[in-house]
């Protein structure tokens, strides 16, 4: 079976995505000590000629705040 | 400090009004004296409080990074057994450091290797190679240092132990970014030991690049899983880094908080010396002052 995801996304973006799924089907406490892992709050800028862009958040949170 | 005094009385009104102002000094600054006091106690407060917050997060950062070093171990693995013919012309330099100061040397540490390398005439890196930078720290530094070659930047890396989420959406956004290169190198702090580091390079090679080393056909690995195997390979380097990064700056942090806790110290004893004395002073000042007054009537 060929791979759906692919064409679409990286492979560190599908391992991300399996663990998320993994972390949240896991039992409470257990759960709460491996969302810890899972958090990320990072904060990424392009640069040109020695001027840097816009900050923008990696994931985007639900609230729509940036 | 007395016998100075007495003898500037002593000799008459010319320098009467010379003592005069020495004593107005001397009540002065005993009152400045006193405020210094009061802020080198407070700032001893908070830098022994920062060294004892660094020192629990140092132990738990260890341990991070003993675990963390283990998958950039495996990582190094198959790159040691294919290494690549040609050297690396386009080198990607991913610099680690964090977002936070008071840490010591550990932002110009890494900001150093790397101008070291752009700098140095043999080798045979090109000079418009690009930089990414994790940690606006060296962020500031470089931006000043080498503009143009500045690719991009992240931050908010670092306030936590980094987890391998971190390291893969950084290695994502390498890849995704569209930026040519043969090869990453990594610059990070090596945590030699808990009062002693030095930066260090790790190089990751590219699909491309582990595609064309002769060792890789030994491996027999097909081009989707090599092109994965490369993502996650840099992405384990990267956590290795940053995890590694981490702990040398825990560390860096409590000694230069402990040295900034001595130094406190130190003044705060010299500052006591000092008041204790002014204050003796002006007391015998004034009863001197008061035994003339009596003996003269």
């Amino acid at each position: 079976m060929s791979s759906l995801w692919r064409g679409s996304i990286s492979y560190n973006k599908y391992t991300q995505i399996a663990a998320r799924a993994l972390r949240q089907s896991l039992q409470e406490n257990q759960r709460v000590a491996a969302e810890k892992r899972g958090l990320t709050i990072l904060r990424y800028q392009k640069w040109e000629n020695g001027v840097g862009g816009q900050q923008v958040l990696l994931n985007q949170p639900t609230e729509g705040k940036a | 400090m007395l016998a100075r005094q007495s003898l500037a009385r002593a000799r008459g009104p010319a320098v009467a009004a010379a003592a005069a102002p020495t004593q107005a000094r001397n009540m002065a600054t005993l009152r400045e004296i006193e405020l210094r006091l009061k802020s080198v106690r407070n700032i001893e407060k908070i830098t022994k409080s920062m060294k004892m917050i660094a020192s629990t997060k140092l132990a738990k950062a260890q341990r991070a990074m003993q675990a963390g070093k283990q998958y950039g171990v495996a990582n190094a693995e198959v790159f040691e057994h294919t290494p690549s013919e040609t050297p690396a012309k386009r080198k990607l330099f991913v610099v680690v450091s964090s977002d936070k100061g008071l840490c010591g040397g550990i932002h110009s540490s890494v900001t150093k290797q790397t101008r070291r390398v752009f700098a140095d005439k043999d080798s045979v890196v090109e000079k418009d190679s690009p930089i990414m930078v994790i940690g606006d720290k060296s962020k500031a530094q470089l931006s000043r240092a080498l503009p143009g070659n500045l690719v991009m930047s992240f931050n908010q890396i670092g306030r936590d132990i980094p987890t391998f989420a971190d390291a893969a959406g950084v290695a994502d956004l390498i890849i995704s970014s569209g930026v040519e290169y043969d090869s990453v190198a990594i610059v990070y702090n090596k945590f030699v030991s808990a009062i002693s580091y030095e930066s260090a390079i790790i190089e990751v090679d590219t699909e491309k690049a582990l595609q064309e080393a002769p060792g890789f056909k030994a491996y027999e690995m097909e081009d989707d899983v090599t092109k994965d195997l490369a993502e996650f390979a840099l992405a384990n380097a990267i956590y290795a880094a940053l995890v590694e990064g981490h702990a040398c700056e825990q560390s860096a942090r409590r000694n230069a908080m402990d040295n900034a806790s001595k130094n406190a110290s130190d003044m705060i004893s010299r500052l006591q010396m000092q008041y204790n004395r002014g204050r003796q002073a002006a007391i015998t000042n004034e009863l001197v002052d008061i035994i003339t007054g009596a003996s003269a009537l």
